[in-house]
């Protein structure tokens, strides 16, 4: 079963959190400027669909 | 992955196994229920002294409040920040958008959506379109302007996160949404049950064929789909269609796959309860009616704890031949708001469409109004031929009708034949019910 493969979701949350890491790192690079902030956030919305998608199943097989 | 990672649109979560689910569903209740209290005033005042630490089961959560739609109305009515109100879970800058509930029972309340709350509802829109088969080779045209209607832009959002070429089909009658069909060569509609049967109606008298047009799927929205009317609509198109249960303020929850036996709960985006219709504490039991209880574990602008959404399913069994492991709802019997006791029986408008649209083809449209004469109720069916049918052919069908009604819903029913074309089409939401005591102050318990 697909949903059991828990090395491979662990692999992926960690890819995840980096996304989320260089996301928020960008936003204090280009803090004030709307192109960054605004696009930033766009990017945090999908790593959020993502987490709810992977990261949370990953922590799931874990507990 | 492969071939089976193709099937599914998050194949994690959709085969995990239920234990895992159920574990991961009242995890994730407890940080939204957190997330609320930390950033609603509503849940700040109605949840005082409920701590999210303590949850561990289901019978915890049962312990929790619900709230309802007017719950909803009270927090929006005259609270700041307009018009929003007290529910808001995010500063009001963040709120990219916002849809409106049709307003069918009341005042429309306003749901709004940050740019991550929508891209999450438009993730579990993603799911229903994967499972009724929608890939990225698909031309989707939806026949709608979609004004606040929330529906048709999450389908429209998410067909195109999917791939699919999408082609809004609003500011144009049913001819011009034919053509359009037709010019751009659609495969796939997002649809009304209602305007779905119009279309190929309106299809036929303009002398073209539905079923040729390369409509292949079509998702419908924004009514209850009964199997007869779903079968209509499969053999009017000659397509697959699916169904989904959901609401604005919720979202969708449940879906069909391409087994099209029931619907599966969208879990773990939802952790959904069907309680019972009397005192709503008790999980009734697989092939039971109950209310379903919605709660959205990851939309934080507009946090639901334990939505009371009145739809009143049957409940289903878990798994499917499909390998999803979400729990299944068996199908909508309708709204608890539309079930009405009619002369001490409870009637519920579902009922007389499962009947005319599976099993009377000749009726084109139709319509309920129930009256008090007296001291009794009169319930009375108009019915609309397809085309104009003689007299003695009339008599014949209404009294079939008449005897099907009686046994399905054990209401005598009048019928009152129409002529062809003489009652309204409707492209949204349809109003086929209309009970008149409760404009003359009767009763309608």
């Amino acid at each position: 079963m697909i949903g059991t493969n828990g090395d491979l979701l662990r692999q992926m949350k960690t890819k995840i959190d980096g996304i989320e890491n260089l996301v928020h790192e960008l936003q204090l690079l280009g803090g004030g400027v709307p192109a960054i902030e605004k696009n930033a956030q766009c990017i945090l919305s999908f790593t959020h669909a993502l987490q709810f998608g992977i990261s949370d199943i990953a922590e799931v097989e874990d507990l | 992955m492969g071939v089976l990672g193709r099937n599914y649109w998050n194949p994690f979560v959709e085969t995990l196994p239920r234990e895992k689910l159920r574990r991961l569903q009242i995890r994730n209740f407890r940080k939204i229920l957190k997330y609320a209290k930390e950033h609603s005033g509503l849940y700040r005042e109605t949840h005082q002294g409920i701590e999210p630490e303590d949850i561990r089961s289901m019978d915890d959560i049962r312990k929790i409040p619900m709230i309802d739609k007017e719950d909803l109305r009270c927090a929006q009515t005259g609270k700041e920040p307009f018009p929003f109100g007290d529910l808001l879970g995010v500063p009001v800058e963040e709120v990219s958008t916002f849809r409106q509930t049709s307003g069918t029972t009341g005042t429309p309340v306003y749901v709004p959506e940050s740019w991550e709350s929508w891209q999450w509802r438009v993730e579990v829109w993603c799911h229903i379109l994967w499972m009724a088969g929608f890939r990225e080779t698909d031309r989707v045209f939806i026949p709608f302007g979609y004004n606040v209607y929330v529906a048709f832009w999450e389908g429209h959002y998410a067909a195109e996160k999917l791939g699919c070429t999408v082609i809004p089909g609003g500011a144009l009658d049913t001819k011009g949404r034919l053509n359009k069909i037709r010019e751009v060569r659609a495969t796939a509609l997002l649809n009304t049950p209602t305007y779905g049967l119009h279309m190929a109606e309106t299809a036929r008298s303009l002398g073209l064929s539905p079923q040729e047009m390369g409509i292949a799927r079509m998702v419908c929205a924004g009514e209850p789909l009964p199997d007869a009317t779903r079968k209509r609509l499969e053999e009017s198109w000659g397509a697959e269609v699916y169904d989904h249960i959901g609401g604005t303020e919720p979202c969708a929850w449940a879906a069909m796959c391409k087994e099209r036996k029931g619907l599966h709960i969208m879990e773990p985006f939802f952790l959904v309860e069907i309680l019972d219709m009397e005192t709503l504490s008790r999980e009734v039991e697989e092939g039971e009616l109950g209310v379903a209880v919605v709660t959205p574990l990851g939309r934080r602008s507009f946090p639901l704890i334990r939505f009371n959404t009145k739809d009143v399913v049957r409940k289903g069994k878990s798994g499917c031949a499909c390998g999803r492991t979400s729990m299944m709802i068996q199908g909508m019997a309708g709204r608890a708001d539309d079930l009405r006791k009619i002369r001490g029986v409870l009637f519920t408008p579902v009922s007389v469409e499962e009947v005319v649209r599976g099993e009377f083809p000749e009726i084109a449209e139709y319509e309920i109004v129930v009256e008090r004469k007296g001291i009794m109720d009169e319930i009375s069916l108009k019915v609309e031929p397809e085309q104009e049918i003689g007299e003695e052919v009339m008599k014949e069908l209404m009294k079939r009708i008449s005897e099907r009604l009686k046994m399905k819903t054990n209401l005598r029913f009048l019928i009152r034949p129409l002529k062809p074309g003489a009652l309204p089409r409707y492209t949204l939401k349809s109003k086929r019910f209309r009970d008149l005591r409760e404009m003359k102050g009767g009763e309608a318990s």
